[in-house]
C-alpha cells in the first residue's frame, strides 16, 4: 500500500499518543545509574545487632538489624519477586530425594572486605551456629552439604530469610567479615552533646562500597546510618534534605502523606498480639481467654487507633506468607463474651481483680493499643489493668498474666515461622507444629490448633512504611524484607521524581517506583 | 534431585522463548469454558486453570457436603488484576460437574474460596463450617512450576513484537547480520558469567559463546553493548571489549577499551522521510518504561514524540546491524515476570 504522508501522520497518531515532552533530560537513550553520593538513613531504634548470632526470632530489633547486615554479609540463596531463587554465594544446589541432604557449590572469586577468599569452610563455620537443632553442615573442598534429620523441602526459604547470612568471625570484639556489597568503615556509639551533656547524640554507622565485590560495585560510594532519631525529627530531616531513607511508625504515616513526603510500604511484616501468661493462673481458663478474644474490636484498632495503616489480624501467619489466612476469622461478640464472663467465678482474674497486661517498650503505638485492649475488656466486664513498663514482669503490684508484644516475620518458609511461634508460645498444641511437612493443611492445622488455644491473640498486623526522599532511584526490598541498597542510586539531576505515596507490598507494581 | 539456580527458574537461554505469566492465565481461562479434559486430581498441577479444577473436585470430594452452595471469592487485590475473575467461573462449573450447585441464598451453606500468591507458591484454598467441623481443602501451585504456552513469540504487531525472552539477563540485543539470516544476537548475564547468543527467528538459540573464560565481567548497571558485522561479533562491557566470530566458537580475545556508548539510535520509516530516534524514558529498575520516539535533529524542548509502553524499564535500544533500519530492538525486564525480554519495534506506516 503506498503510503501519503497525511496517512503516515494519521497512522502513527492513532498508534501512539503525541504530546509535549520536557526534554531537558534527553540524552538520546536510556538514562543509566549514576555512580557516587552517600545515602543518609536514618532509624529509630537505638541500637543494634550485627551479629547474627544474637538476632532472637520475631525480635523487632533483629529485623532492623537484619536489614543493615544485609549491607554487609549475604547469603547462599536469595528469593526474588518472582518466585525463583536466585543463586547469591552458592551457584548450585541439589538435594536428595528425601529433602534431608542439600549440597551447595560455593561461588568462586568471592572476597571477604579484608581481600582474603571465601571458602566452603567460611560458610559451614558461619551456619553452623544459626541453623535450628538437628541440622548439622559439613563442608569439601568447593561445597557445603547440610544435613537434616527430617525432610526440609523448605530449605532454600529458610535460607533466604531471617539470620542466615555468611560470615568470618575475627575472633574477640572483632567485627564480623562478610562479602557484601558495603564494609562497615565505623561504627560511632551515642556521645554525650557538647552543647547538653544531658542529652545523648545518636549512634551511627558508616558503610562504604565494596570496590571488589564480585557482582560489582554498588552505585553509592557509602550509606550513613543514624539510630535512635526521633520519628517526628526524621521526618523533618526527610523533608529539609537531610536524609534520603527514614523509618515511619504507622502512627505517623498520615502525617508523612499529609507533608506529600514519598512513603513506601511493604506487605504486614509484624503482628501485634496478646500472649496469657502463667503470672496469673485464671489466665490458664478457656473461658477467661474466649471472653477476651471475643470482646477485643480489632477493626476499630486498624482503622482508627492506627489510622488504617494497620490490618486487623485473626492469624498467626499472615495471607501473604500462607495464603489461608482469610480463612480464619473471629468476629467480635460481646454478649457472648459476657455470657462467657458471667459464667466465670467473679474473683478470678478479670472480675475482682484486674487482669495485669505487660507491654513491649516499642513506643507509644503499642501503650495505645494497650489501653485500647483494656477498654475493649471492660465492655466484655473484663478488667485489664496496664502495667507500668518499670514494674513489667513481677512488679509491686504482683505478676502479670497478659502480655503484648511484636513479632516480626523472619523468615520466608511458614512451616518455620509457625514453629518459631509455637516455641515463643511454648504451648503444647505447638509442639505439633514441629513437623517436617510443609503441606498446606497441615500448617492450617497446626496453625488452627494454635489459635485454637487462644495462648495467643493476634490484633493487628503492621507494615513497614519507608520514608524516601525524591532522587532516589531503584529502591527496591527482597521478599525477606531487606532492602536492596546495592542497587540504589541518587539522581542529582533536576527530574529527579516528584513526592507521592506508593504502597501495597514489596513486589512489582507495589511499594515506592517512581 | 537436582534444584539448582539453572534449574530454578522457569526457562534459560538455550530455551524458546516465553509468554508473560499474566497472558498465559488469561488464555487458560479463555479455553477453560470449553475444555472437555478430565482432570487428574491426584497429580500436581501446572496451571492455575488446573489447580482450580483439583480444588473443586477436592471440594466435592468432602464427606457430606452438599448444595446448594453460598460462595465467596477472596483474592488480594493486585494479584487480582493478574487473573481476573474467570477463575471464580471455572471452579463454579467444576463444582456444578460435582453436583453441587452455587446459589445466592443467604441461608445456604458458606464456602469461602482463596486465590493467594505466596512468596513462592500460588495457593488456592477453600474452607467451609459442616456439622461445627472446619472442613479445608487445598491446592498449591509453586509459582516457578506453571507451564509455558507453546507459542513463544507473539503475533506480529505493528509497532511492538516480542521476539525473545529470558529468565536470564540480557544487557543489549542486536539484529544479525550473518549468513544465517533473520534472527538475532544477545549480550546475557548468566549464573556461569557473561554470554552471547545467537538466537534465530524462531527464538531458538543457536550458539551461545561464553565471554567468562576470556575475563569479561559484567557491571551491577546493565551497561553492555554488542556490535555485529557479518560474522564478527564484539561486545563492549565493563571496560574492555570482547572480539570473537562465530565460525570460531569459544576462541574470544578481550582488551580493554575507552568505552564509547552507542549514540542514539535513529530509524527511518518506509514511508515518509523523516528520521526518529528512540530512546527510553525511565531512569528506574522497578518501574514501567516509556519508549520515547521524536523526530531526529528536532528542537529537543517542546518536540512531538510518540510514546510506546513497556512491561518494565528498558535496558537497552538498538538498531545495530538491521538492513532496513525501519526497526530496532528494545530490551526491558518485565516486572510482573522478572523476565528479559526483547521487542522488535517498527516505525509503521498507516494502520
Amino acid at each position: 500500500m503506498r503510503c501519503t504522508r497525511s496517512r503516515w501522520l494519521a497512522g502513527i497518531s492513532a498508534l501512539a499518543i503525541a504530546l509535549t515532552l520536557g526534554m531537558a533530560g534527553w540524552v538520546g537513550a536510556t538514562k543509566r545509574p549514576r555512580y557516587g553520593g552517600t545515602l543518609r538513613v536514618q532509624l529509630h531504634v537505638a541500637s543494634l545487632s550485627l551479629d547474627p548470632r544474637e538476632w532472637k526470632a520475631g525480635s523487632v530489633t533483629a529485623a532492623d538489624s537484619e536489614r543493615l547486615a544485609s549491607l554487609v554479609y549475604e547469603r547462599l540463596v536469595t528469593l526474588d519477586e518472582f518466585g525463583r531463587f536466585q543463586a547469591v554465594l552458592a551457584t548450585e544446589w541439589s538435594h536428595d530425594g528425601a529433602a534431608r541432604n542439600w549440597q551447595f557449590k560455593i561461588r568462586s572469586g568471592v572476597k571477604f572486605s579484608d581481600s582474603s577468599a571465601l571458602t566452603a569452610k567460611d560458610v559451614a563455620a558461619a551456619l553452623q551456629p544459626l541453623l535450628p537443632a538437628g541440622q548439622t553442615i559439613t563442608s569439601s573442598e568447593s561445597s557445603v552439604t547440610i544435613h537434616s534429620p527430617r525432610a526440609v523441602p523448605d530449605l532454600l526459604q529458610q535460607l533466604a530469610s531471617g539470620r542466615y547470612f555468611v560470615f568470618r568471625a575475627q575472633g574477640g570484639n572483632a567485627p564480623l567479615l562478610g562479602t557484601g556489597p558495603f564494609v562497615l568503615a565505623e561504627t560511632t556509639p551515642p556521645t554525650p552533646s557538647e552543647m547538653n551533656p544531658s542529652v545523648l547524640k545518636p549512634a551511627r554507622m558508616k558503610f562504604r562500597a565494596n570496590e571488589e565485590h564480585w557482582a560489582g560495585r554498588p552505585f553509592l560510594d557509602g550509606v550513613d546510618v543514624t539510630l535512635g532519631d526521633p520519628p517526628l525529627r526524621q521526618i523533618l530531616n526527610l523533608q529539609v534534605g537531610r536524609a534520603e531513607v527514614i523509618d515511619i511508625p504507622p502512627d505517623l504515616v498520615r502525617k508523612a502523606h499529609q507533608e506529600n513526603l514519598r512513603v513506601w510500604s511493604s506487605p504486614p511484616e509484624t503482628l501485634l498480639a496478646l500472649r496469657f501468661d502463667d503470672g496469673q493462673p485464671s489466665t490458664q481458663d478457656a473461658r477467661l481467654r474466649e471472653a477476651l478474644d471475643l470482646a477485643l474490636d480489632r477493626q476499630t484498632m486498624a482503622s482508627v487507633l492506627l489510622q488504617r495503616q494497620a490490618q486487623p489480624a485473626e492469624s498467626l501467619l499472615p495471607q501473604w506468607l500462607s495464603g489461608y489466612a482469610f480463612l480464619f476469622g473471629s468476629a467480635m461478640n460481646l454478649d457472648r463474651a459476657k455470657e462467657l464472663r458471667a459464667a466465670l467465678p467473679a474473683n478470678v482474674a478479670g472480675g475482682a481483680e484486674p487482669l495485669r497486661m505487660r507491654v513491649d517498650a516499642v513506643g507509644d503505638l503499642m501503650k495505645l493499643l494497650g489501653e485500647r485492649v483494656a477498654i475493649n475488656a471492660r465492655q466484655g466486664n473484663l478488667s485489664v489493668q496496664l502495667m507500668p513498663h518499670a514494674a513489667s514482669g513481677t512488679g509491686a503490684t504482683g505478676p502479670a498474666g497478659l502480655h503484648l508484644f511484636a513479632w516480626h516475620y523472619d523468615s520466608l518458609s511458614p512451616r518455620v515461622q509457625l514453629e518459631e511461634m509455637a516455641q515463643y508460645l511454648r504451648a503444647e498444641a505447638g509442639s505439633e507444629a514441629a513437623n517436617e511437612s510443609t503441606n498446606p493443611e497441615k500448617l492450617f492445622a497446626d496453625e488452627q490448633r494454635l489459635l485454637g488455644t487462644r495462648q495467643m491473640l493476634p490484633l493487628v498486623a503492621l507494615p513497614e512504611y519507608v520514608g524516601l526522599a525524591s532522587n532516589v532511584r531503584n529502591w527496591s526490598v527482597a521478599p525477606s524484607g531487606e532492602w536492596r541498597l546495592a542497587d540504589v542510586w541518587l539522581d542529582s539531576g533536576e527530574a529527579a521524581a516528584s513526592n507521592g505515596d506508593s504502597s501495597g507490598g514489596r513486589n512489582g507494581a507495589q511499594g515506592v517506583h517512581p | 534431585m537436582i534444584s539448582s539456580a539453572q534449574n530454578a527458574v522457569r526457562r534459560n537461554l538455550d530455551c524458546p522463548p516465553l509468554v508473560v505469566l499474566s497472558l498465559f492465565i488469561l488464555l487458560l481461562f479463555a479455553t477453560s469454558g470449553t475444555s472437555g479434559q478430565s482432570v487428574n486430581s491426584g497429580g500436581s498441577p501446572t496451571t492455575l486453570d488446573e489447580a482450580v479444577q483439583q480444588l473443586a473436585d477436592r471440594v466435592a470430594g468432602i464427606p457430606n457436603l452438599r448444595g446448594p452452595l453460598r460462595v465467596q471469592y477472596f483474592q488480594e487485590a493486585p494479584f487480582a488484576a493478574e487473573t481476573g475473575k474467570d477463575w471464580e467461573e471455572s471452579f463454579r462449573k467444576g463444582l456444578e460437574k460435582s453436583r453441587l450447585a452455587v446459589t445466592d441464598d443467604a441461608g445456604a451453606n458458606l464456602l469461602r474460596v482463596g486465590l493467594a500468591e505466596t512468596p513462592t507458591e500460588v495457593v488456592l484454598s477453600a474452607g467451609i463450617r459442616l456439622n461445627e467441623k472446619e472442613e479445608v481443602r487445598f491446592v498449591t501451585v509453586t509459582r516457578t512450576a506453571f507451564a509455558l504456552p507453546n507459542a513463544a513469540v507473539s503475533p506480529v504487531r505493528v509497532e511492538q513484537q516480542l521476539v525473545y525472552q529470558s529468565t536470564e539477563r540480557i544487557l543489549d540485543a542486536v539484529f544479525a547480520t550473518d549468513d544465517a539470516g533473520a534472527g538475532l544476537v544477545i549480550l546475557a548475564d548468566r549464573a556461569a558469567g557473561l554470554a552471547v547468543a545467537r538466537v534465530d527467528g524462531a527464538g531458538e538459540v543457536k550458539q551461545t559463546v561464553s565471554l567468562a573464560g576470556a575475563g569479561a565481567r559484567a557491571s551491577r548497571d546493565n551497561d553492555g553493548e554488542l556490535a555485529v558485522h557479518a560474522n564478527d561479533v564484539e561486545a563492549v562491557i565493563g571496560g574492555k571489549a570482547c572480539h570473537f566470530t562465530w565460525a570460531a566458537g569459544q576462541d574470544v580475545a578481550c582488551h580493554s577499551v575507552k568505552v564509547v556508548r552507542r549514540g542514539a539510535t535513529v530509524v527511518k520509516p518506509r514511508c515518509g522521510d523523516g528520521s526518529w530516534k528512540l530512546a527510553g524514558e525511565g531512569s528506574d529498575w522497578f518501574s514501567p518504561d516509556l519508549l520515547q520516539v521524536v523526530p531526529d535533529g528536532s528542537a529537543r524542548k517542546g518536540s512531538t514524540a510518540l510514546l510506546s509502553d513497556f512491561p518494565g524499564p528498558i535496558v537497552s535500544v538498538s538498531a545495530g546491524g538491521e538492513p532496513n533500519a525501519d526497526s530496532a530492538l528494545v530490551v526491558t525486564r518485565n516486572l510482573r515476570t522478572g523476565n528479559y525480554e526483547v521487542y522488535k519495534v517498527t516505525l509503521a506506516c498507516g494502520n
